[in-house]
């Protein structure tokens, strides 16, 4: 019974993150210039990789046709996804970082520029 | 239910093909390194379907890692864009 | 209750949308305007394949094949770091 709930839940944010990788791939393909489309590649990545992976590992741990090494495979899935959870933040905001100061994407509809009337850099 | 893997690795294979297409065709050399790393991440996932899991794993980081290391610093040391 | 069935036909349904995405996402790579936006792309791409090859290692029965998702993760963030590099050193006249 705990292996069926184990596997139902896994099941279900492994559908969860399929729900948020294709929206990040819309919302990535669909807006206009290259700061907004960060906010759906960071979506993408958290929603559609953290969790199918915490998910994979729930799934792991209910499966027991797939023998002893399942635990292996749970215990990779939820280090994997720690890491990510990390990663992805530091990776996006060293290529924003770069973009912004390089002027390499266009910083064009803007409001206010904190980071450049304070000296930042 | 075995059809699955295969397609999933024709898609890539396809994939790799078109990659490398505009990476050889493309002007500015940076976005020819990006378009690369793109073929490789679809080779290791065709090397991953055809389990064989310990050649991914060494392909992955000579071909994510090290190639685009070493072709960004040779961009940078010369030139970006081809005449 | 079996549970084998049930894992495979779920997944086997929830894969060719993960599919569809990773075309998504390699639309955005070719077409990018920037190299900032292309080198984002294939970065969201790397991570959703890596946790593609998570759910793929439970999917044909083999436990041991999940390392290649981490490892794939973390060269995926090292290619972002390189590129992020060259951009800020260009500005900074290194």
């Amino acid at each position: 019974m705990l292996d069926l709930a184990l596997v139902v839940a896994g099941l279900a944010l492994i559908a969860v993150g399929v729900f948020f990788d294709f929206v990040g791939a819309i919302g990535l393909l669909r807006l206009p210039n290259f700061f907004t489309r960060l906010h759906a590649a960071t979506a993408g990545a958290i929603g559609g990789a953290v969790v199918p992976m915490i998910g994979a590992s729930l799934v792991a741990l209910g499966a027991d046709y797939l023998g002893p090494a399942r635990f292996f495979l749970a215990g990779a899935a939820f280090a994997s996804s720690l890491l990510l959870m990390i990663l992805a933040q530091a990776g996006s905001h060293a290529i924003a970082r770069a973009a912004y100061l390089s002027r390499e994407a266009p910083r064009e509809p803007i409001l206010h520029d904190a980071l450049e009337e304070g000296g930042g850099g | 239910m075995e059809v699955v893997p295969i397609s999933i690795a024709a898609a890539a294979a396809l994939l790799s093909v078109a990659a490398t297409y505009l990476a050889v065709r493309s002007g500015d050399l940076l976005a020819a390194v990006v378009l690369s790393a793109v073929q490789s991440v679809a080779y290791a996932l065709i090397y991953y379907i055809l389990m064989a899991p310990d050649i991914a794993l060494v392909y992955i980081p000579v071909s994510v890692g090290v190639l685009p290391a070493v072709t960004v610093l040779l961009i940078k040391k010369t030139e970006r864009y081809e005449v | 209750m079996d549970l084998e069935p049930l894992v495979s036909s779920v997944l086997a349904a929830l894969i060719p949308a993960y599919v569809a995405s990773f075309l998504l996402y390699v639309v955005r790579v070719v077409k990018g305007p920037t190299i900032p936006d292309r080198v984002l792309a294939v970065d969201a791409l790397g991570y959703d394949l890596a946790a593609f090859m998570v759910v793929l290692s439970v999917f044909l029965k083999s436990p041991f094949m999940v390392v290649c998702g981490l490892a794939l993760a973390l060269w995926v963030y090292a290619f972002d770091i390189y590129v992020a590099k060259y951009l800020e050193a260009k500005e900074m006249g290194g």
